[in-house]
């Protein structure tokens, strides 16, 4: 229970340290799970420790404690290493919030910070590239401890701004990859859908795994305004007045379609979607990338 | 007609209108501004959106404006006359939901809604609204109601009909209902507006006109008396609403003032007055009831006296029934006869002084179970010299009505008279005679006549017919012409004639001449036409109503006669002589409709024509037998033949009770009586009226309360004291109230306001002359806008 509240987006904010933050968001994370996340995997042994309270009693080795009286637990190591690249986009649609803890692009970080902890821990390389309408900064795949301080030292100075050119950026992504990799998109997607399409089968073309975080804020999934609006586009400038109440029921639907149109390409593609909003916990991207992890395997 | 307290208000709020107006185009609210990436999603849809908020906005307007309009049209106080109401209601309830359909049509049509059909109904429904509002509005405008509204001090003409039944004085609360009814009549009148015109109109048959202010109306209110004559509340109305249509003041009111009894309401077509009241007639009519719902009396019914004239040492029998209108009680009832003392009724000090001696004949104490009648019986039988004798029947006790508490009568104690049998030799006499006089009456010495009995032969030489005060020919074989002139002449003198023909007027089978002369058709109706001949014993007298004074014997046992037992099987077919001038009836007829009992009043007597003999034995030989009247035991044949003895000497016996309104008419021979009289009537406070004989009679039109009526006059050096009594019909006083439905047909379901206290009449009459307000439902509807505005304005404008 302690750690579990970590997920919740509200109360990573109070935690300054983007570290921490990942730290917390992981561990909540596996605790949550009950069983062990790498149970079953493709992992193989790798040494036995002394147990230590919280651990699995399922991971107790019993031969072991058949021969010397004391509980040890099995450890595990993977097999095969995967190359990440946590691709975030950089534009100023990310740094919107309407009334959250944290923005979208907060949001999309401290996923990406907990994912990066996650896989270096599992001593999986793990790289990271930014964009908005082309790729702005990039970190080399590493699967170091101080991998782990470079990424979140990236992120951390990360300011959302410019437009977004999802083609020319993913594009410009998957020219720089040499290896299969499972590559982690974090984006609102707020651009035209089959440029994003289209940019996301370039990807998926070049033998890499994709999964898709479609990060929205919570005011866009559920449009709470009321009364008489005048929205400004952050990336276009442009403008409309709109009457919140007579038209939250088609902004809607339109979100809606869009959203399922979205998940729909994907799963035809072979592309994992996560859809999330940023009221949602952490654990649903953790555990999709689990997932995929484990299809790989 | 709509009316309005301040229609000033109309045009502030028009006015004001223009606010909202000027604020929804100066001072739109600001939207709020805010970044919103997901813009694209938002800008599909702008087209539409941008229509409906320009739809709402115009709504939000129309709402805000129409709540301006309702504030000033419920300030300006509308309202309608009361009968208009519904109409305006329906009207108004048409517009509302209207506007309401003709809102989601628009919001149908500007949001592109894709339901076809419903926007069809949509239109459909919005033009029926239209039409019917169309047409409800024509028909408003055009009605021709006069009624004017908005000012109650607009002079007005009122008709005020006041019940003055007998009824009305049933007292309760220590006052009856005809004071009660004054106090409201007042009451209204002194709250009229100035200059307005007032009929004070009774049930009472006089003739309605304006009474010159409202002062004369007041005294005019206050000089009514009870009224016996039976007018009812609708004929009052119908004469009084003439005189109402013909006056110029545009608001009309009527006032019924009444105990709502059943008998009020009697006598004139229901329709006649609902039409009258109609609504077209612009009349505001109010029934104000001053009646009782649980009251209670008890009520002696009308008087029957067996004879209005009986001998000196004769019996009296009268007979009448005591009513209870509530619970089961018991009443003493008793007979009492006033005792003769000359020289009263006298008038000393103003006022009329009444024999006051009298004694009790008899007593009756009855048993009466609740809202039942039970039949009350008197007898008298004690000597007296000759003479009128008043007497009343009287409740003992008192209730909450006492004019039905007495009845009167008046009887007179005369010489024994002498009848005349005449009979042709074949023609046995015997049982007329012995009916006249039997045996065991002349012994004792009570016996009302002297009979004589005479072969035809003999009376037709007779030279002097005067001695005999009746004349009964039976069976007659043919007269003469100047025997039946004759007979004439003694009936025209005041003699009784009765004349039963049979087999002896016939001669070879058809009438004989002489039946057939002139002469005769003067006595006998019609000469004689024809024998009707009935073999078979299905032929009998058949009688339909029994009030004529012949059958005054037999009506008490009318149920229980049976005629068909005594068939008749010839009688005479008379060919009636129209337009002789003499008054004649039939009095009986036999089931094949021709008349049996004829009467002719001639001069100052009466003739009974009987188309079969009352001589058929039964053992009649060489011929047919007539009838079997006097077969077996013919009790109805001797109380028929006791009832025409009795009326042919009575003379102007019946007019010796009579009722009121009705005109006594006592003979007057001035052989015997004397040219005029002093009349009394039972008020002593009235001074007598003196009455000359016309024509041998004395006519008393005036009757109109119920009492004794004396005539004195001075005849050969004495006293002459003559008289009659009145007496109200016995269904007079039945307080049984009128059922609403009854009401409502007189005066129309929805067309009249009914109150039993004075605050509920003047409320009822501020609304009548007012109009219903629209107020309360203006401010509902108010709070419906308000709340309607309140809503959308929060959905557009919340921040």
């Amino acid at each position: 229970m302690s750690v579990e509240k970590y997920l919740k987006p509200s109360v990573i904010n109070q935690i300054k340290r983007l570290d921490l933050r990942a730290q917390f968001v992981v561990k909540g994370f596996l605790h949550g799970l009950h069983a062990s996340p790498f149970h079953g995997f493709s992992v193989e042994f790798s040494e036995h420790r002394k147990y230590t309270a919280g651990d699995d009693l399922k991971d107790i080795d019993w031969q072991v404690y058949a021969k010397t009286d004391k509980y040890y637990i099995k450890k595990f190591e993977s097999e095969t290493n995967i190359t990440g690249y946590l691709l975030m986009d950089l534009s100023q649609s990310m740094g919107y919030t309407y009334e959250q803890e944290l923005n979208k692009f907060d949001y999309a970080i401290c996923l990406a910070a907990a994912l990066a902890y996650l896989m270096i821990s599992q001593q999986d390389p793990v790289g990271l590239v930014t964009f908005n309408d082309k790729v702005r900064q990039s970190l080399p795949p590493r699967s170091r401890r101080t991998q782990l301080g470079n990424v979140l030292s990236l992120l951390s100075n990360l300011e959302p701004s410019g437009t977004t050119d999802l083609l020319n950026s993913l594009t410009q992504v998957s020219a720089l990859l040499k290896n299969r990799s499972l590559l982690m998109v974090f984006s609102d997607f707020l651009v035209d859908e089959e440029e994003t399409l289209n940019a996301l089968y370039r990807l998926k073309h070049g033998g890499h795994d994709v999964i898709l975080f479609h990060i929205l804020d919570e005011a866009e999934v559920s449009f709470p305004f009321r009364g008489i609006c005048k929205m400004l586009d952050p990336e276009s400038q442009e403008e409309i007045q709109v009457d919140a109440a007579g038209t939250r029921k088609d902004y809607l639907e339109k979100m809606q379609a869009f959203r399922d149109g979205l998940e729909l390409n994907c799963r035809n593609n072979g592309i994992d979607y996560v859809p999330l909003d940023t009221s949602m916990q952490f654990d649903k991207a953790l555990l999709e990338y689990l997932l995929s992890r484990r299809a790989r395997g | 007609m709509m009316s309005w307290v301040n229609i000033a208000m109309l045009g502030v709020g028009g006015l004001l209108i223009s606010v909202p107006i000027l604020l929804h185009f100066l001072m739109q609210p600001k939207p709020v501004e805010m970044v919103f990436p997901a813009m694209r999603f938002l800008i599909a849809g702008r087209q539409t959106n941008r229509s409906k908020m320009r739809l709402r906005h115009f709504l939000l307007l129309l709402l805000r404006c129409l709540l301006i309009a309702l504030v000033a049209v419920a300030l300006a106080g509308p309202s309608v006359a009361s009968n208009e109401f519904g109409n305006w209601l329906t009207l108004g309830g048409v517009g509302f939901s209207g506007l309401i359909v003709a809102g989601v049509l628009a919001f149908a049509i500007y949001g592109k809604s894709s339901k076809r059909m419903l926007v069809g109904i949509l239109t459909a429904l919005l033009i029926g609204h239209l039409a019917y509002g169309g047409w409800a509005v024509s028909k408003l405008l055009t009605s021709e109601s006069a009624q004017l509204l908005g000012d109650d001090q607009a002079p007005v003409a009122a008709l005020i009909v006041i019940d003055t039944s007998p009824r009305m004085e049933y007292v309760s609360e220590n006052s009856n209902g005809l004071e009660k009814a004054k106090e409201a009549a007042v009451s209204l009148i002194r709250q009229f507006p100035a200059d307005s015109q007032v009929c004070v109109l009774a049930t009472d048959n006089d003739r309605p006109f304006f009474s010159i202010d409202v002062a004369a109306a007041e005294r005019r209110i206050d000089s009514l008396t009870t009224d016996f004559s039976g007018a009812s509340v609708p004929s009052a109305l119908i004469a009084g609403l003439r005189i109402l249509k013909k006056s110029t003041q545009d608001r009309k009111e009527v006032y019924v003032v009444t105990d709502l009894t059943q008998q009020s309401w009697v006598g004139e077509n229901p329709k006649l007055l609902v039409k009258q009241l109609g609504k077209e007639s612009g009349i505001s009519t109010f029934v104000f009831d001053v009646g009782v719902v649980d009251a209670t009396n008890f009520s002696l019914g009308s008087l029957r006296l067996a004879n209005a004239e009986i001998s000196s040492r004769g019996r009296l029998s009268l007979s009448t029934e005591l009513t209870r209108f509530g619970p089961a009680a018991q009443r003493s009832v008793k007979m009492v006869i006033e005792k003769r003392e000359l020289p009263l009724p006298i008038v000393r000090d103003g006022v009329s002084r009444f024999p006051t001696q009298s004694f009790e004949a008899q007593r009756v104490t009855a048993d009466i179970r609740e809202d039942a009648s039970v039949p009350l019986k008197f007898s008298f039988s004690q000597r007296l010299e000759l003479g009128v004798y008043h007497g009343r029947i009287e409740l003992e006790g008192q209730d909450g009505l006492a004019v039905d508490n007495q009845r009167y009568f008046t009887f007179r104690v005369g010489a024994t008279k002498n009848a005349l049998i005449v009979h042709p030799e074949d023609v046995n006499p015997r049982v007329m005679q012995s009916l006249l006089t039997p045996l065991d009456k002349v012994e004792a010495g009570t016996a009302r006549y002297e009979s004589e009995t005479m072969d035809q032969m003999t009376f037709s030489q007779l030279k002097d017919w005067n001695e005999y005060d009746a004349i009964y020919l039976l069976d007659p074989s043919p007269l003469k012409d100047e025997i039946w002139e004759k007979l004439e002449s003694y009936v025209f003198n005041g003699g009784g004639l009765a004349v039963f023909l049979g087999h002896n007027a016939a001669q070879g089978g058809i009438a004989d001449s002489s039946f057939t002369t002139t002469a005769a058709a003067r006595i006998l109706s019609g000469s004689l036409q024809q024998q009707w001949f009935n073999e078979e014993p299905d032929l009998f007298l058949s009688p339909k109503e029994l009030v004529h004074p012949v059958f005054d014997s037999i009506r008490d046992s009318e149920s229980t006669v049976l005629w068909n037992r005594f068939p008749v099987f010839i009688h005479w077919g008379i060919e009636p002589v129209l337009d002789d001038g003499i008054p004649t009836q039939a009095l009986l007829r036999y089931g094949n409709r021709e008349p049996a009992l004829i009467e002719r009043s001639i001069g100052s007597g009466r003739v009974i024509i009987m188309t079969t003999p009352i001589t058929e034995y039964g053992f009649v030989t060489q011929r047919e037998s007539w009838n079997s009247l006097l077969s077996g035991n013919p009790v109805p044949a001797f109380l028929l033949l006791d009832g025409i003895a009795s009326y042919l000497v009575e003379g102007d016996a019946e007019s010796l009770n009579v009722l009121v309104a009705q005109t006594a008419v006592l003979n007057n021979d001035l052989r015997k009586f004397p040219e005029s009289y002093q009349t009394f009537s039972p008020d002593p406070e009235k001074p007598p009226t003196v009455l000359n004989s016309v024509d041998n009679k004395i006519k008393y039109r005036f009757i109109d309360a119920p009492g004794q009526y004396r005539l004195k006059g001075q005849f050969d050096q004495g006293i002459i004291l003559r008289g009659f009594s009145a007496n109200i019909g016995g269904a007079v006083t039945d307080l049984t109230r009128i059922e609403m439905d009854d009401l409502d047909a007189f005066l129309g379901a929805d067309q009249y306001q009914l109150a039993t206290k004075q605050e509920e009449i003047q409320r009822q009459q501020g609304t009548m002359r007012r109009g219903k307000e629209f107020y309360p439902l203006i401010v509902v509807m108010m709070l419906v806008v308000l709340a309607v505005e309140h809503l959308m304005s929060n959905r557009f404008y919340s921040k």
